[in-house]
């Protein structure tokens, strides 16, 4: 099929010049070669490229290395076991230069205590010391562990820290070589560790801390970064008719996908949000009424789920208030902008320019703007300035260039001052923070960093957090600050992306309508069995929080939609899981006040619950929904494109124990969805769903 | 160039065998994720000797070399994560690797352009950068390099390919 227009941009064409193809796949490409002379010699001028390569790669210079003294394994006297293969050359080399060192062996599975010392080889001044304990297992246990999980870490440390650590008086060094400390990190408890205090010129030579442990730490960091999401399974009316969750807006995931699969790989499963892949895409809602006041309005529809005919679907849209430009409050922006050296890539400092220049351009003259940077200094680019001078902006976006390393809570805290400082009473206070995420977060971890945005959101300044770049994007920290900065999250992967969140949704990236947005539906047992609620599966609340303004959910900004689904299973028709079931109760007396006739056809009904932008009391807006019976085919085109976009979803995220759906389905699915295309979105994901389908084939 | 393959056969002394052959290249290849911190990527590098002591011969047999870059590599993530040291791995690069001597004549020329190659390679995206030196300069297989990175197969497939296209692009635009 493929083979005979492959295009040059085909990476198998590589691939092929290299002799990275199975046989199979290597008889394809020589096939399409075959007829093909100008494929032919671009894989021969691959070929001839990677020879210039190796020769020119072979030649770089390599490090000079100090020998590392493995030779000779001594033994210590641990009870009866004895340690080989210790690596003396470090004991060794420290002895010589003259310090303290401490050894601790700990087994993972023994606490650290009752550890004993031991003075190894004390002929030098300074002493070494080494603490073991007793119950420790042989190396050869050791070993064999060691391939899953980190087996000792080293920390290099001030000897007083080391002292701490481990509860062991040590005579500090008498060398006067031994340095200052220089950032000690303290090892996690009960870790088994070996604390070496270095000299002024070891310390000069490894700096900080460095771990050995901590390997899976770096497995988990080395790629990007995604929570696991726990996808939620049916429902039982009879035991759950309450289904609540706070809504989001976010699309990134979309952007995240759409990156892998034009890559040429499927996403990884937690990169699949079904909720922001549905929500990527405008829907042609009905906007509350100009003199109701509300700030949302649900659109409610319900057909067949074209998955399972029997199922019904439902379909929650809701639609915030539009505001024009001229409506729109004046806005104190904060671009926080990562200029760190890990941003110094074509899809990242550059985009995040483009992406500030095109936000720049949607703004009003009385707006106003301020640059805060952070990398290895944080610091004010541009002091807030009126976008009537919007040369200034644009030439202290020029200006920036990658440096240094990152700093981000120092740049947060800039940003919110800078924000506060310029606060819009009644405006829109937003700091704007681009970054590929994978940022240092000082002396603080995750939870520090949660709280410290917490703090500043009390501040009435809102968060949009903007994803740019690949390879070491940290999705979940974004989403983390954008959940409790009160803001949006989103991924910029192109030009084009950067224009539909900053340019076409630029009303709803910055005046929010509406916050805290909770929805929750209450399903009458008469209509239906079980239900489940497909994506959100970050996003589920308890019952009760509901009502609870002080539980934080979605922001809607003016113009937005946000979209849910729920599908159904009405009474009566089977279960997908018969075993599954759940017994009818023994002691919970069946409520004898079934539904009045008034509520009894009823499907369900939709509750939304939303606070103003800025807080307050938050007001409650029923939607209650009658199935009509419609079928698949009788739906709203919205309606079927949703539905194709969330099988999607359900199909990436089964695999590879696959959902039985087919993207071939979702395809048809999705091209009965597309009559009113502006822009191209929906067109776009059948793209996505055809590349999908083939890198499944293949 | 050495040839990481899946069956090297360290007789005796394996680890000093492999300290020999890989200590070098080793340092080379962390320093560009750390930084260009030689002294930083040294103890990284013995570190991960350290903990290949520790390992019993039989685990790892056949595939030493991989396994000493992915836990080099993993343990330079882990360094530059929390040092915050995210400083791209090309700053300052250029000037080092081109240390070689003026010679006379052809050989000044291979230099010349060599060093031209090098210097293209370090304005790659740096994803790109450790995926061409990886297969390249290491002689790590596809496979290999998806192993050691964590990234899919397809995706470094995709990303040389991306780099051996953006490279033959500066090449053609340097011809006189």
């Amino acid at each position: 099929m493929s083979e005979s227009k492959m295009s040059p941009d085909d990476p198998r064409l590589s691939a092929y010049a290299f002799g990275e193809l199975s046989p199979e796949e290597a008889a394809e490409v020589a096939a399409a070669i075959k007829d093909n002379p100008a494929l032919a010699a671009e894989v021969d001028a691959i070929r001839a490229l990677g020879g210039e390569l190796e020769s020119a790669l072979a030649a770089e210079t390599l490090p000079a290395t100090e020998p590392v003294n493995l030779a000779e394994p001594i033994e210590f006297p641990l009870g009866r076991r004895t340690v080989k293969r210790f690596p003396y050359f470090l004991v060794s080399g420290l002895a010589a230069a003259g310090f303290a060192v401490l050894v601790v062996v700990q087994s993972p599975d023994s606490p650290l205590v009752g550890t004993q010392e031991v003075a190894v080889a004390p002929a030098a001044q300074p002493m070494e010391m080494v603490t073991y304990d007793p119950h420790a297992p042989s190396s050869d246990r050791l070993a064999d562990r060691s391939s899953e999980s980190a087996e000792i870490e080293v920390s290099f440390s001030e000897v007083p820290a080391a002292t701490d650590n481990l509860a062991t008086p040590v005579p500090p060094p008498l060398s006067s070589a031994t340095g200052p400390m220089v950032g000690s990190g303290k090892p996690p408890a009960g870790a088994k560790r070996m604390a070496v205090a270095p000299s002024a010129e070891l310390t000069a030579a490894s700096g900080r801390m460095m771990s050995l442990a901590a390997v899976e730490a770096a497995d988990r960091g080395g790629g990007e970064g995604y929570a696991t999401q726990e996808a939620h399974g049916w429902q039982q009316v009879s035991h759950q008719p309450l289904s609540t969750f706070g809504v989001d807006v976010d699309s990134a995931s979309y952007a995240n996908v759409r990156r892998f699969l034009n890559n040429g790989s499927l996403p990884p499963v937690d990169a699949v949000k079904i909720e922001e892949l549905v929500n990527a895409f405008p829907y042609d809602y009905a906007a509350p009424e100009a003199h109701q006041d509300a700030p949302l309005r649900a659109n409610l529809e319900v057909a067949s789920a074209p998955w399972a005919p029997e199922h019904r679907l439902v379909r929650i849209g809701l639609k915030a208030r539009e505001m024009t430009v001229a409506e729109r409050s004046p806005a104190n922006l904060v671009f926080l902008l990562d200029v760190s050296g890990s941003m110094n890539a074509p899809q990242k400092l550059p985009l995040v320019k483009d992406a500030m220049r095109l936000l720049v351009s949607q703004l009003k003259d009385e707006d106003r703007v301020a640059i805060v940077t952070y990398a290895g200094q944080s610091g004010l680019a541009l002091p807030s300035t009126p976008v009537r001078e919007s040369r200034k902006i644009t030439a202290a976006l020029a200006a920036l260039s990658p440096s240094g390393s990152t700093h981000g809570s120092r740049g947060i805290h800039l940003a919110y001052d800078v924000a506060k400082a310029n606060f819009v009473v009644g405006g829109i206070n937003r700091v704007i923070l681009c970054t590929d995420g994978d940022f240092n977060i000082g002396t603080t971890g995750l939870g520090e960093l949660e709280r410290l945005i917490e703090a500043k959101a009390e501040s009435g300044v809102f968060l949009t957090a903007l994803g740019f770049g690949s390879g070491n994007y940290q999705d979940d920290t974004l989403e983390l600050l954008a959940n409790h900065g009160n803001g949006a999250h989103g991924y910029i992967d192109s030009a084009r992306e950067a224009r539909r969140l900053l340019v076409e949704q630029v009303n709803g990236t910055l005046a929010t309508v509406a916050q805290d947005v909770k929805i929750q539906v209450e399903f009458n047992p008469l209509q239906v069995a079980s239900y489940r609620l497909i994506g959100y599966n970050n996003r589920r609340l308890a019952a009760e929080e509901f009502n609870d303004d002080s539980i934080d959910a979605g922001e809607i900004g003016a113009g937005h939609t946000v979209t849910a689904l729920y599908e159904v299973i009405p009474t009566g028709a089977e279960m997908p899981n018969p075993g599954a079931t759940i017994d009818a109760l023994r002691y919970q007396a069946v409520p004898d006040n079934p539904p009045s006739g008034q509520h009894a056809h009823e499907m369900l009904t939709v509750k939304v619950r939303a606070q103003p932008p800025g807080g307050g009391r938050s007001a409650l807006h029923p939607f209650p929904l009658v199935d009509g019976g419609a079928s698949f085919a009788g739906a709203t085109a919205d309606f079927k494109f949703a539905a194709a976009v969330a099988g999607f979803g359900l199909k990436l995220r089964a695999r590879p124990a696959a959902e039985q759906i087919t993207y071939a389905q979702v395809e048809t699915w999705g091209r009965a969805g597309i009559v009113n295309d502006p822009g191209g979105y929906r067109s776009e994901f059948l793209d996505l769903v055809h590349q999908a389908r083939s890198l499944t084939e293949n | 160039m050495m040839k990481p393959t899946g069956n090297d056969e360290y007789a005796g002394n394996w680890i000093a065998d492999a300290m020999r052959d890989h200590q070098a290249p080793l340092v080379r290849y962390v320093a560009r994720l750390v930084g260009n911190d030689l002294d930083r990527a040294q103890d990284v590098v013995q570190d991960a000797f350290l903990r290949l002591c520790q390992q019993p011969e039989g685990d790892v047999r056949g595939h030493v070399v991989e396994w000493l870059y992915t836990v080099c590599r993993n343990r330079a993530v882990d360094v530059v994560r929390k040092e915050g040291r995210m400083r791209s791995f090309a700053e300052g690069e250029v000037e080092q690797v081109r240390a070689g001597e003026d010679r006379p004549g052809r050989a000044l020329e291979v230099e010349e352009t060599r060093a031209a190659v090098l210097e293209l390679i370090d304005q790659l995206p740096t994803n790109q950068q450790e995926v061409i030196r990886l297969k390249f300069q290491s002689g790590f297989s596809y496979k290999e390099i998806s192993r050691i990175t964590k990234l899919s197969v397809s995706n470094v497939g995709y990303l040389i390919h991306m780099a051996v296209k953006q490279l033959r692009a500066d090449m053609a635009a340097q011809q006189p």
